[in-house]
């Protein structure tokens, strides 16, 4: 085939033609980890169809094929009506591009094949529910029925999206070439939202806060994909699947170890589970940042997994400036009381306030954190007043968000189970009183509750291990910053190398 | 709309504020407004809290009083399909500058996010250059907009203010003071939600 590409453990084409998100799966499959059947549309037919204006020449003939395929490897139908096919239409360019482009998952669920999905599972409300996720995520689906038709409309609209102009604005600040293209992952559906056995969730091998080696996460039992990464729904510890779950599990506990081994990094994993089965939807490795990223650096150097010389080519300069952020005294048995995204590095104590108008005139008494369900420009005032902000809703790009980065105020944003009344705040069945002295770290998204111990990593014992390697590296042990000796050890070793390269 | 009623609107839209930002954006003098701002008071539409964080604010009778006023104003201006087409392609651009804001703030190195320490001014001046591509097509709408009714004309000048601001060299004016192009864009949003009369 010209154009599309298998999903398979065998394929060979690099991650310029399949994109990232599916060499990503491709890895996955070879490592013999559980993932969705499907095939990947690669970029070539989407510069083909940002040139012409329509899906090229000979895609439809691949497109039947591979469905037909696909149809062979599930033993069901695409549309049904019986035993129906439902896929997801998932972009995937080179370079991530997280929530900029098009997805339609459901697609298939034809109003024949939802009937015989209900009949099929003896669960009305289950089919009807994804049938509903369909319709919502695929405007042009109400032109037709025809499931066929649905994805080669759906194929066209995830193209389309890679030039919307917030697309365009993401990859001409993030240095992303235009003409790259996106590729499109169909793959067969699984149901997090098919019973109380089912449901997704975001995995990473270690704490991406501490860097500790431990499973860290969330879980949305009864949902799909969509509704973690939204922020809408209550997510619960990824360890709830211990006891709830425990075959998920132990599996997502070996699939992270499995593919921690082949990155040589700590990864992260998108995961869904349909009545009991799990299944890998994305994996990626590293992207930690600040003390994070230095105790996992040294960590896999203890550990034998990279050398220490890799170590710290692994940690920038600029990391170590964040690893000094001021944060929540890990392991003091500070009382949680909820957690959302940080939003804005830096830690805070104070008391409750639930309004911006109550902020301002506390804050004449001491410092103030300003818990609200979202932010807007009416609060500009109670922001400038608070040592911190909460909030319920919203995301890193929230108003929030930005504006308590404006100000340099720790910020956590998305506590999606929290409830803010005219003068209480409640989260996790635990209601607070307004004034209840509580202390917020932006970096980790830990609201918890009294005042808690702060700290900057002075005494952090793996940065220090590694600014020893470094020393050893540059052969200067004299009185420098942090920076300043990990910058020269990175001298020393990109010379070494380079002196390498020469002599061979 | 009268001195009276911008002055009320200005202050929804604005939340609690100082004397000095109710009149920077009205474009009145400071003591007619502090005129009209003691007037509303009389009425019970506004209040002043004093202090180191005080200033003007709506009471919940103030907020009444500027609904109607402007839901009577859009009735006669007989323009309310316009103002919420015009919404709906606000609600198209406000995701892209949200991601233009977060940009400047916070920058991926090696895919995490961290605060942006503006040492690369390559980086800066794409973000700001996007920023201009941002405001042309803004533009567009917020011109719909002010024929659909007048006082929204105030914000493509505002916009547009920050942002020449923000070419001069002065890059508080994008994301970090209270005239900035990320301010004004949220007082647009807040503005326009007041005025079809949608709950945030």
């Amino acid at each position: 085939m010209r154009w599309i590409h298998p999903l398979a453990p065998e394929a060979a084409a690099p991650a310029d033609v399949i994109g990232g998100k599916a060499h990503g799966l491709v890895v996955l499959r070879r490592l013999g980890l559980p993932v969705p059947a499907g095939f990947v549309i690669g970029t070539e037919a989407c510069r083909a169809f940002l040139r012409d204006g329509r899906l090229p020449d000979g895609l439809d003939d691949e497109l039947a094929a591979a469905v037909a395929d696909l149809e062979g490897a599930t033993g069901r139908k695409l549309g049904g009506p019986r035993r129906p096919l439902a896929v997801s239409v998932r972009s995937g360019a080179r370079e991530s591009m997280p929530g900029m482009m098009t997805t339609v998952l459901n697609l298939g669920l034809t109003a024949a094949a939802t009937a015989w999905l209900a009949a099929e599972t003896g669960d009305a409300g289950f089919a009807h529910d994804s049938r509903l996720r369909f319709l919502s995520s695929f405007a042009a689906a109400t032109a037709s029925d025809d499931a066929t038709e649905h994805l080669k409309l759906a194929v066209a609209a995830v193209f389309d999206s890679w030039e919307t102009p917030r697309a365009r604005t993401y990859r001409a600040i993030h240095g992303i070439a235009h003409d790259l293209g996106t590729a499109v992952i169909v793959q067969a559906m699984v149901y997090g939202n098919r019973d109380h056995r089912s449901g997704t969730g975001v995995a990473f091998s270690r704490n991406p806060n501490t860097g500790e080696r431990a499973p860290f996460g969330e879980v949305l039992f009864g949902h799909q994909g969509e509704d973690v990464v939204s922020g809408r729904s209550l997510t619960r510890p990824l360890s709830d699947l211990a006891d709830r779950e425990p075959e998920v599990w132990a599996g997502l506990r070996a699939a992270l170890s499995r593919v921690e081994e082949h990155y040589r990094d700590a990864c992260y994993l998108e995961f869904t589970f349909e009545a009991g089965d799990l299944w890998l939807l994305q994996v990626r490795p590293g992207r930690f940042v600040g003390t994070a990223a230095v105790r996992v650096a040294t960590e896999l150097a203890d550990e034998g997994a990279i050398g220490r010389h890799e170590a710290l080519l692994r940690v920038s300069p600029q990391q170590l400036r964040q690893a000094r952020t001021r944060r929540i005294a890990a392991g003091d048995g500070a009382d949680l009381f909820a957690r959302g995204l940080g939003a804005c590095p830096g830690a805070a104590v104070g008391r409750v306030a639930t309004t911006a108008d109550k902020a301002a005139r506390m804050a004449a008494d001491g410092p103030v954190i300003l818990v609200r369900p979202e932010t807007s420009p009416l609060d500009l005032h109670g922001i400038a007043a608070a040592a911190g902000v909460v909030t319920a809703r919203g995301g890193p790009a929230s108003h929030a968000a930005v504006v308590a980065r404006a100000m340099g105020k720790p910020a956590v944003v998305g506590i999606a189970n929290l409830a803010v009344a005219d003068a209480s705040v409640r989260a996790g069945g635990r209601t607070i009183p307004e004034g209840t002295l509580i202390a917020i770290d932006g970096t980790s998204g830990e609201v918890v509750l009294g005042s808690p111990r702060l700290t900057t990593s002075d005494a952090d014992p793996h940065l220090n291990r590694l600014l020893t390697w470094a020393d050893e590296v540059s052969g200067d042990a004299s009185a420098r910053t942090e920076a300043e000796r990990l910058s020269a050890a990175h001298t020393a070793l990109t010379r070494g190398s380079a002196l390498q390269r020469h002599r061979d | 709309m009268t001195d009276s009623d911008l002055v009320l609107h200005t202050l929804r839209c604005l939340g609690f504020s100082g004397l000095t930002r109710v009149a920077a954006t009205t474009g009145l003098g400071e003591s007619d407004v502090e005129s009209e701002l003691i007037d509303l008071a009389r009425a019970g539409h506004v209040t002043r809290t004093a202090g180191a964080f005080g200033g003007w604010g709506l009471t919940e009778a103030g907020r009444a009083a500027d609904a109607r006023r402007i839901t009577d104003e859009l009735d006669a201006a007989g323009t309310r399909a316009a103002v919420a087409d015009a919404y709906d392609r606000f609600l198209v651009l406000n995701p892209e500058l949200l991601d233009l804001c977060t940009a400047w703030q916070m920058r991926a190195v090696d895919g995490a996010l961290m605060a942006n320490d503006h040492a690369d001014a390559g980086y800066d001046a794409r973000v700001v250059d996007r920023f201009v591509d941002f405001d042309g097509r803004a533009a567009v709408v917020c011109a719909d907009l002010a024929v659909a009714l007048p006082r929204f004309g105030c914000y493509p000048v505002r916009l547009a203010d920050a942002l020449a601001r923000v070419r001069s060299g002065e890059f508080d004016y994008l994301t970090d003071n209270l005239a900035s192009y990320h301010t004004v864009w949220f007082q647009l949003h807040e503005d326009l939600l007041a005025t079809l009369g949608i709950p945030r």
